[in-house]
């Protein structure tokens, strides 16, 4: 079972009987637990720590504070601006402030509650107009001007002319509520340190090579005495790939202690540990011209960061950088201000920086082409952008399937036939696009270096190694692995062992973020297969197994070949324009179905079609997954996910119970469709698929309650009380307009 | 060393002595005294589900009802004949359940999933043939975040012999122009 | 991952020994299926070492049967709600309690909660169902540490919620409950079991143990239905429910109870419908009982659910309950 096939996954039996370890199933002799102590202050200085307590309680055996580990760190080289314990300085409820090792968890638990802070409280910004209005309270000394994290300000062609001679603008402000990844798997790290100064960590990350080089970093270890492994991932989509406290605690009091030390979060931490989506405020202006063309679009962005910058560099760009496809933009303008603000920090959550906005464009698009009485589906298809073409910004275009995805959901939801109030009051459908990248030229520290590296050895028994530094987060990209080296060499899939995520074993990649996996590791993987297929070729053999033996002897050495992934130059040449340039891009459509009980604003997606071109379909189940659960996580941030935070900078609910994801009961049918562009770039015509397929729903289910009832809701979540005052004010409108045509 | 008492736990058929404090949960008996690590902590208070077991009293028949381990006392499971996930695979392989789990792409991440098979194991065992409607209701206890749920429901049909994986076709979209090149001149490259 | 503190747990193997044991350690908590005391004790709410663990007394308190004489329902308290949802007897003479055992919580949960832990649920809130971390950066509260109220500015009385989802239904039919203590056992009716205080809201004093719910006999002829408003359709507990039964004649309203909860602590039986006997049982009727409803009742803060949607939610709820009841 080769490329395209359905081939099941190759730790399918692991995970199904239960024998798969993550990296809480890890336990050593004499391991001790260790707990991290947390900030209840939003902003304030320590004035002193004292650990005498805790230190003397039983069961204890070790401590530390932040002055053990000061050195800064941060995912991008640029804004490190984090340590692993607080020095100094704690800067958001839950800010990680001390640390306990000790025999068990309970005494551990216990001890914490026994550290006397002393915190002088300094006032707070909780929002990013009063971290933009306060710059004297500075949360995060990294930023340059006030509480700046990053600002970015991009201007392509001429905006405001266009605006002015548009026939039709939709200019509105729209709201998007934090949300976070909900991982069921929390953080969990396993450190030891061996007798010749070799320090093992064991961690739920997705970037198992950046979190090497920030322990090496941070401990003062070289970087080839620090191996960093990932076992099998509990779910992470992008809140696993920031280097955390835990590991860097873990690794330090192992040194400390000469004991294995484990820390797993509790489900409370994981929220304090976030790195979640941004939240931000949109002022969109999009101008079309009278045959419904986008003549321009404007958008102005304020976005709350948190304590950290964790991505957030990145993610000022991507608010306005991935915006320019699937359609053709005349003019665009951005400007997007990332703040600094005393909660738990932002980052990088599936669909990075682009859900927000792409949610506002897809909303404002709809508006405007009302305005000119354009069908939602006609001004989508009427401004597509083409294949082989530059964007407004720079970006290059390859493959481009998004009209195939129009046209599958446009069919499959009868969209002809029962969109435009059809469907009777209160139930209605709603469309929306959306493009992704595959992966970024930017390998976030500067390097020459390959983004991502395979090694393959053959055996004489026919039996296949991979060796991948790629993190398998539940994607299946070790699966993948399997299939192309069936494709390649022709030997059975089920006879590869993939060896994934271990610095020590592995070639480097850099991480599941981005959604550049399968494109870059998948070319990698091909590479190097491709090299053995030749060798292989030209030993000939009955069997696999022996032509395997056949080319060994021929090369006198084992059989083994390496590929890697160079980032190649893309983007626009200014300031920024690597960042969201992308060896190729994904497309979406979706249509949603919704109901709503005008009584109540109660409201239900009752159906998804969801249509992604990823080009080629390595694995159409594992892709079928990733729309499915992509649309699952978009439909869940309209119904139910917000982080909400009291006016002392305490996060509301940090449980499952508060914070709700949809159960089997609160999810829409869903009903996805896979579009083959076939990419002349990605690995057999891939693209991604693991992010791309979550930015529509979004936009589709407020384009579906607008057909269902004549509202547009421009705020997340869409809880109903928000719906309920929406069609109080169309009944008032509606009422005011019939007294005016009756007097 | 911290105050216990010798409790005995029946776990996937087989008898077990240890000496655990009274507060000492079933999950972490499970996990830690037994090493059967394939039961998870999600949330450890109830609300996710990736603790489940299945759990009957000692000498009844079957496998028994889903249950929440984390918020079970490991002393209150004494009268209790509990079956884990790595109870489900007999000398023949995988369970049924198990097996339309991992070939039907509902295992994703799959660490909610040792919960979500066992609740599904309870369903099919006191229903077989459960409908669509049916089948959520059984598993509205089992938080996944990965799959959106649709190959999870897939999953349980195969493993009931209701239906076989699905097998739709990826379609084929050709070289596409873009709409017009006249009011917004895009630059083209050649591919 | 969050652990809990060396716990004492006791073990009666009778209804008696189980109140000897409350008697003898006071500030002793009870331990039933554990669905809500466990979560809680790992949030550190409560400080009792101490729990009695009612697991012995199935045999004696897990039962469905009917009295001699006037035939009334009388329901063990350590059924698990599950087995209530699906018995056929409940189903056939109160449909409203098996519906609402149905729904409570999700499917595994509802295997371990029993009818007795249902009804003496602790009551909820978002400023004190949290850890001790988050209780302390918070300052505490009323119901436990602290002296403010963060529901009821200057509030000096604890608000959080009832949050159960059998009181409505067994309100609204007119149930009674026994309870056994050192002093003896009495029977109440479940409408004074109730008081207002979200510190602790139900009168059992600390060594009384709830053994059995007795339903009327004639609460089977009564029209009755069942209503929960929730976030999701699983899991979560109320963010309003309620439950209305009616004795009618025909078309005539013979009598009517209607209880809302997931307001304060208590929860309410509606007031004052005695001059709707003699209505006609239709949609004007549903609308009046909205109405009063929407009167008497006032969330709140303490759910973390918009209390005025909640609030304008109320009557429609009401209303089609009503409707559905009737038939």
């Amino acid at each position: 079972m080769s490329i395209g096939e359905r081939f099941p996954k190759s730790d399918g039996v692991v995970k199904a009987d239960g024998s798969g370890l993550y990296t809480d199933d890890i336990a050593f002799p004499r391991m001790l637990h260790a707990k991290i102590l947390r900030s209840p202050h939003a902003h304030a200085r320590i004035r002193s720590i004292d650990l005498s307590a805790a230190e003397a309680y039983p069961g204890v055996v070790a401590t530390l504070v932040g002055s053990e580990l000061p050195a800064k760190y941060g995912v991008i080289p640029w804004t490190q601006d984090e340590t692993a314990l607080a020095v100094e300085k704690v800067r958001h409820v839950g800010d990680a402030v001390a640390c306990v090792a000790a025999l068990d968890e309970q005494a551990a638990d216990e001890a914490l509650r026994l550290i006397r802070v002393d915190y002088e409280v300094l006032p707070s910004v909780l929002t990013p107009e009063d971290a933009l209005a306060h710059p004297e309270i500075k949360v995060n000394e990294k930023a340059k001007v006030g509480n700046i994290t990053k600002h970015v300000h991009l201007q392509f062609g001429e905006v405001d002319e266009a605006v002015a001679g548009a026939a039709a603008v939709a200019r509105e402000t729209y709201h998007y509520a934090g949300s976070t990844h909900v991982p069921i798997e929390p953080h969990c790290a396993v450190a030891r340190m061996d007798a010749d100064g070799n320090l093992t960590v064991w961690s739920s990350t997705q970037i198992p090579h950046y979190v090497q080089r920030e322990l090496s970093r941070v401990l003062g270890l070289p970087q080839s005495r620090v191996r960093v492994i990932q076992p099998l991932l509990g779910g992470a989509f992008g809140g696993k790939s920031d280097p955390f406290a835990l590991e860097f605690c873990v690794a330090k009091l192992a040194i400390k202690t000469g004991r294995p030390v484990k820390i797993l979060y509790t489900r409370e931490e994981v929220f304090y540990a976030h790195r979640g989506r941004h939240p931000m405020k949109m002022d969109v202006t999009l101008a079309l011209d009278r045959d419904g063309r986008i003549a321009a679009v404007d958008n102005r962005i304020l976005i709350d960061g948190g304590a950290y910058a964790s991505f957030g560099l990145v993610t000022a760009y991507y608010a306005g950088q991935l915006l320019t496809g699937p359609y053709r933009f005349g003019t665009y303008r951005f400007d997007s201000y990332r703040m600094y603000t005393n909660k738990p920090p932002c980052g990088p959550k599936r669909g990075h920086g682009s859900v927000q906005p792409r949610f506002a464009f897809e909303v404002a698009l709809d508006e405007a082409a009302a305005m000119l009485g354009i069908d939602p589906m006609e001004v989508r298809r009427r401004n597509f952008i083409g294949e082989f073409v530059e964007t407004v910004n720079g970006q290059k275009i390859t493959s481009n399937g998004f009209l195939k995805c129009l046209e599958l959901v446009e069919e499959a939801s009868g969209w002809k036939e029962r969109h435009g109030g059809k469907l009777g009051r209160g139930r209605g459908l709603g469309v929306a696009g959306s493009m992704y990248i595959s992966g970024t030229a930017y390998p976030v520290y500067p390097n020459e270096m390959p983004q991502s590296g395979v090694l393959v050895k053959l055996d004489r028994s026919g039996r296949v190694a991979i060796f991948s530094g790629a993190s398998d987060i539940g994607q299946g990209v070790n699966t993948l692995l399997c299939q192309i080296a069936a494709e390649e060499m022709h030997c059975d899939p089920r006879e590869v062992t993939v060896v994934a995520a271990d610095t020590d074993l592995t070639p480097v990649d850099l991480g599941a973020y981005s959604s550049r996996v399968t494109y870059m590791v998948g070319l990698a993987a091909r590479e190097a297969c491709q090299k053995l297929a030749a060798k292989l070729q030209a030993a000939g053999g009955a069997t696999f197994a022996e032509a395997c033996q056949r080319a060994e002897a021929a090369e006198g050495a084992p059989l083994a070949a390496t590929g890697g992934y160079r980032t190649q130059k893309l983007g626009g040449d200014y300031r920024g324009g690597t960042i969201g340039a992308s060896p190729a891009y994904s497309f979406t459509a979706h249509v949603a179905e919704v109901s709503v009980d005008e009584e109540t604003g109660i409201w239900k997606v009752e159906k998804i079609w969801a249509a992604h071109d990823c080009g080629k379909a390595l694995n159409p189940t594992l892709v079928e997954g990733q729309i499915e659960g992509s649309v699952y996580m978009g439909a869940a941030e309209a119904q139910m996910e917000e982080m909400v935070y009291d006016e002392k900078g305490l996060l509301f609910g940090p449980s499952l119970l508060d914070y709700r994801i949809p159960t089997s009961l609160d999810t829409p049918e869903l009903d996805s469709f896979i579009v083959e562009s076939i990419d002349p770039g990605g690995p057999y015509g891939a693209k991604e698929a693991g992010e791309g397929p979550l930015h529509p729903a979004i936009p589709a289910i407020a384009n579906a309650i607008h057909d269902a009832c004549g509202i547009r809701i421009r705020e997340l979540p869409f809880y109903p009380h928000r719906i309920l005052k929406l069609l109080r004010e169309r009944d008032a409108r509606g009422a005011r307009g019939k007294e005016r045509a009756a007097s | 060393m911290r105050l216990s008492a010798l409790i005995r736990l029946n776990v996937n058929g087989e008898d077990h002595a240890l000496a655990v404090p009274a507060q000492r949960t079933l999950l972490e008996a499970l996990r830690y005294e037994l090493g059967l690590i394939g039961s998870k902590q999600g949330c450890d208070k109830g609300d996710c589900g990736a603790c489940t077991v299945l759990a009957r009293p000692r000498g009844a028949a079957g496998r028994g009802e889903a249950i929440l381990s984390c918020i079970t006392l490991a002393h209150d499971a004494q009268e209790l004949a509990i079956t884990t996930i790595e109870g489900l695979a007999g000398p023949q392989g995988l369970d049924p359940v198990q097996r339309a789990f991992a070939d039907c792409g509902a295992l994703q991440c799959g660490f909610c999933q040792p919960g979500m098979m066992l609740s599904a194991r309870a369903l099919l065992d006191r229903n077989p043939k459960p409908t669509l409607p049916q089948i959520k209701e059984a598993l509205s206890g089992n938080l996944c975040r990965c799959t959106g749920y649709t190959k999870i429901y897939e999953a349980v049909q195969v493993a009931a012999g209701l239906r076989s994986p699905a097998q739709r076709a990826p379609v084929r979209s050709e070289r596409a122009e873009a709409s017009d090149s006249v009011a917004q001149p895009v630059k083209e490259f050649a591919p | 991952m969050m652990t809990l503190p060396d716990l004492n747990v006791l073990r009666p193997a009778s209804v008696a020994e189980a109140v000897e044991a409350l008697r003898a350690h006071p500030g002793a908590r009870v331990l039933a299926g554990g669905t809500d005391i466990v979560p809680n004790l790992k949030y550190g709410m409560y400080d009792t070492q101490h729990l009695v663990a009612l697991r012995g007394l199935s045999g004696e308190l897990r039962y469905v049967r009917e009295s001699a004489g006037p035939g009334d329902l009388l329901l063990g308290a350590m059924c698990t709600v599950d087995e209530l949802a699906r018995s056929e007897v409940v189903k056939a003479r109160l449909p409203a309690l098996a519906d609402a055992c149905g729904q409570i919580a999700g499917p595994q949960l509802r295997r371990m909660g029993t009818l007795g832990g249902n009804l003496c649920l602790d009551t909820r809130c978002v400023y004190i169902n949290q850890t001790h971390f988050w209780r302390n950066a918070l300052g505490y509260c009323l119901k436990k540490d602290g002296t403010v109220c963060h529901v009821v500015a200057g509030g000096k009385r604890c608000v959080a919620a009832a949050s159960n989802d059998t009181a409505p239904v067994l309100l609204a039919l007119g149930a009674s409950v026994k309870t056994v203590s050192p002093r003896g056992s009495r029977e109440l009716p479940l409408r004074e079991f109730y008081v207002s205080d979200g510190i602790h809201n139900t009168v059992l004093a600390p060594d009384e143990l709830l053994t059995e719910v007795r339903v009327p006999a004639a609460a089977a002829s009564r029209r009755q239905a069942f209503a929960k408003l929730r976030t999701r359709a699983a899991i979560d507990f109320p963010a309003l429910n309620l439950a209305v039964a009616l004795d009618l004649d025909g078309k005539v309203v013979r009598s009517v109870s209607l209880a809302v909860s997931a307001l304060a602590a208590r929860p309410a039986l509606i007031k004052g419908l005695e001059d709707l006997h003699g209505r006609t049982a239709d949609a004007l009727f549903a609308d009046e009982l909205g109405r009063r409803a929407h009167k008497q009742c006032k969330p709140l803060t303490n759910i973390g659910i918009d209390p005025e949607w909640r609030r304008e939610l109320l009557p429609v709820l009401v209303r089609r309950t009503v409707l559905r009841a009737i038939g």
